[in-house]
């Protein structure tokens, strides 16, 4: 737990000569060494969305604090990234700019490369009716048109789209101008990050996954600019995604975490290429990692509610945040040996979660809006949060701080929300109904056959009971001497000898240690008489330990039980099972050291 | 013996022998202004950033020094802590152009500052704001105040700025450094003495 004395961040003092304005978010944030000199500059995407001009962006180069450079982006950008593309010295990063279908390529911060995703083939009706319009008259286009409506609108084409909602005069012109241009419908990159070819070098050569608002998903070998690997996010259509994680290396196997805009999370692996759902929000999602520690899922979602899943979509652990999260970054502090996760909640908390623990947090003035970490200038641990006005605040990780969850804390922490967690525990009882098919069957099968399925429940019951009780006998009858013959421990003998004529009598038990070195401990005598013939005011009595030599002896007080009228032991009783059954047990063993049967003497009758 | 060492302080014959510890981020410039104190032919052309720390010897001012040169690194800053013992002097290089880590600077200047090997003595320390010429250079006065310099009470101190690359600057500061330890080293003695003193008196 943080101490409340010296914050784990330093506050790097932005100076006030010039407040650092930045409107962006944390996948337009990267950090590069665009210039091949060792200082890590800090590259992001300004979106300017003011009211009365068109938005656009600007790809902006700071260096430490200062702006080094500027340059204009030819649309919105939705992610972007530094990789290295080959191995040649000296290496030189290549800033990946995804911008609407496409992806721009920088070298040196020059244009390099314009890589567009490969559009997807129309509808075989489109097509046909593309191929009409031009050469019929523009009477019968209403009637063609009509044709196309029908179809869903989100799987025509953008110039069918457009030509859809354009009035009978301006269609002429349109199908005149786009009239060979070829139909085919082209996916918006929505999420883009990068992966490790090999993970063997410190930079290595990587290649790019991009996600696609049609729900596709490729990965790019930024060489040659082939598409190396292809999958669908899912089956069906309507999944898009919207925040993508990776982890490992592509020429060793590699898993992709997809995350769609109706909260579904999915699962790509390099083997196949089709998603596999494992989990569903009701809620849309906020964050999606695959922390690459215990190949975990953490996610954050609208509910106020940080979550960890295993890969198979079981639930792990989750937290009640007190605000909405807004962002969630991982923090991998390799000196440490931890990977912590950050979460930015509205109203400018930032927590750093080191798995469901949290071991610290901070306040800014504002909501964190975006958040980058890494190493920057000539420090390795540097965390870069612009807030949502753009206010750019840098925050340094102390070389001497430890991370430590606080387990105390965290009880106590977990004690104070417990009415908090009944909440979660119920909303996650009702979020997921397990009512599998079997179990449908069963609750119907048991309604019709309710006898039978009663009696075979008895059976199963009594059959149980009497192997337990088998089990019993077996483990009394296999320790039946008086000597123990346990080897683990120190062999101890026991003798009995019973006193009294009755009804009353003594029982005296001698323990005895043949050990010459080892003392016997954690000794235990536990007595059992049938109840109907012998009552004892003690059953059961722990042995101090005995040591080698000394004889231990104890004794019992042996009531034999007597007919109230005639003062003569009841008819049940004969010289066969007049017994008192002598366990020595050690504790914390379940089968006795030494099990031995005493044979009662016959009671006198009590005047 | 004690007159003959008198002596020796007045004319300046004996030669001193100081440790001095070079301490600083990484890419400040320790080695290169270790490296310019050194003997011309023994200057190395190319600087890399040490690993561990390296002990170099100089003689300057007419004394011997022996510098070790820290490396600044953040996994081997932990190696500063074992060199306060036997250290007479502190160089503290500053990247006067890095505004971005000047928190970093502070926070590891007191972390030194406050190490039980060195807070109660009186170690001179000695700043360098370094790569002077760089155009986004912080003035001494600022980075002064930046760093919070006026708080150190106990121990003597003095910041200048240099260009390790030309050597501009650094003579100044060590010239300042060496006197202090002189001053620290005599007071020291006359301290001694006069207990010495005080005993055979007894």
């Amino acid at each position: 737990m943080a101490t409340a004395l010296t914050s784990n961040w330093l506050h790097v003092d932005i100076g006030e000569e010039t407040p650092l304005l930045l409107s962006t978010l944390s996948s337009c944030m990267t950090l590069s060494d665009v210039q091949c000199d060792g200082y890590m500059r800090l590259l992001a995407a300004d979106i300017s969305l003011e009211e009365d001009d068109e938005p656009s962006a600007k790809l902006k180069v700071f260096r430490g604090l200062k702006l080094k450079q500027e340059q204009s982006l030819p649309g919105i950008p939705t992610a972007i990234e530094s990789l290295y593309i080959d191995e040649t010295e000296p290496k030189t990063p290549v800033i990946a700019v995804a911008i609407a279908e496409s992806v721009l390529f920088y070298r040196h911060m020059k244009p390099y490369f314009k890589y567009t995703v490969p559009a997807l083939d129309a509808e075989e009706l489109e097509l046909e009716v593309w191929r009409k319009l031009p050469v019929m008259k523009a009477e019968t286009h209403d009637e063609l048109l009509q044709l196309l409506k029908d179809v869903d609108h989100a799987k025509l084409s953008r110039k069918t789209q457009r030509l859809l909602q354009l009035s009978g005069e301006e269609r002429e012109s349109f199908i005149e101008t786009h009239k060979d241009s070829p139909v085919g419908r082209v996916g918006n990159i929505v999420a883009m990050c990068c992966l490790k070819r090999v993970s063997s070098s410190p930079n290595p050569p990587s290649h790019l996954v991009l996600a696609t608002d049609t729900g596709r998903v490729f990965v790019l070998e930024p060489q040659g600019f082939n598409l190396v690997y292809q999958a669908r996010t899912c089956s069906y259509e309507t999944a898009v995604p919207s925040l993508i994680s990776v982890h490992g290396t592509y020429e060793t196997d590699f898993c992709i975490v997809v995350g769609t805009r109706n909260g579904g999370v999915y699962l790509l692996r390099k083997a196949n290429n089709e998603g596999q759902e494992i989990l569903k929000m009701s809620t849309a999602l906020t964050g999606l990692l695959l922390l690459p520690v215990d190949q975990t899922i953490v996610v954050t979602t609208m509910e106020q509610r940080y979550l960890c899943y295993s890969k198979r979509g079981k639930l792990l652990y989750q937290v009640q945040l007190e605000a909405q999260p807004v962002c969630i970054l991982p923090l991998m502090l390799a000196h440490l040996g931890l990977t912590l996760v950050a979460v930015a909640l509205q109203g400018g908390v930032v927590k750093f979660f080191l798995q469901r623990y949290l071991v610290d947090e901070f306040v800014l003035p504002e909501t964190v809006a975006a958040m980058l970490y890494g190493r920057m200038g000539m420090e390795d641990h540097v965390l870069t949060l612009t807030t949502q006005s753009g206010e750019m605040f840098i925050k340094i990780l102390r070389r001497v701080t430890r991370f430590e969850t606080d387990v105390v804390a965290a009880a106590a922490a977990a004690n104070k929300s417990a009415t908090k967690s009944q909440r979660i525990a119920d909303v996650s009882i009702l979020d997921k109904p397990k009512k599998s098919s079997i179990f449908v069957e069963q609750a119907a099968r048991e309604k019709l056959k309710a006898k039978a399925s009663y009696g075979s429940f008895q059976v199963e019951l009594w059959r149980l009971r009497h192997t337990a009780a088998r089990a019993t006998i077996d483990a009394i009858n296999s320790s039946e001497s008086t000597i123990s013959g346990d080897l683990t421990h120190a062999p101890v003998k026991l003798s009995a000898e019973v006193c009294g004529s009755g009804p009353a009598f003594r029982l005296y038990l001698t323990v005895q240690n043949l050990s010459t070195f080892k003392m016997a401990s954690n000794l235990v005598v536990l007595l059992h008489a049938d109840r109907r013939h012998y009552t004892m005011s003690q059953s059961m009595a722990r042995l101090p330990s005995v040591l080698p030599g000394i004889p231990l002896r104890v004794d019992f007080e042996v009531m034999a039980v007597l007919d109230p009228l005639d003062k003569l032991p009841p008819g049940s009783l004969t010289p066969d099972n007049s017994q008192i059954r002598v366990m020595l047990l050690k504790t914390g063993q379940s089968k006795p050291l030494i099990a031995a049967a005493v044979a009662m003497p016959q009671s006198e009758a009590a005047f | 013996m004690g007159m003959l060492n008198n002596l020796a302080d007045l004319i300046k014959v004996k030669k001193d022998k100081m440790t001095i510890l070079v301490l600083g981020l990484n890419n400040s410039g320790k080695s290169t202004i270790v490296n310019h104190f050194k003997k011309s032919n023994e200057q190395s052309a190319i600087m890399v950033p040490t690993v561990g720390f390296l002990v170099e010897q100089f003689y300057t001012m007419g004394v011997s020094i022996k510098a070790m040169d820290m490396s600044g690194a953040t996994r081997y800053r932990n190696l500063w802590e074992h060199q306060f013992k036997n250290c007479q002097g502190i160089i503290y290089v500053i990247d006067s152009s890095d505004r971005m880590r000047f928190v970093v600077v502070k926070d590891e200047l007191d972390i030194v500052l406050q190490h039980p090997d060195l807070c109660n003595r009186t170690v001179p320390i000695l700043f360098y704001g370094n790569k002077s010429d760089l155009e986004d250079s912080l003035s001494n006065v600022k980075i002064a105040a930046a760093l919070g310099l006026d708080n150190i009470k106990d121990k003597p101190w003095h910041i200048c700025s240099s260009n390790a690359i030309s050597g501009e600057g650094l003579d100044e500061g060590v010239q300042w450094l060496v006197q202090q330890i002189r001053f620290a080293v005599l007071s020291h003695r006359k301290g001694s003495k006069s207990k010495n003193n005080a005993k055979s008196n007894k």
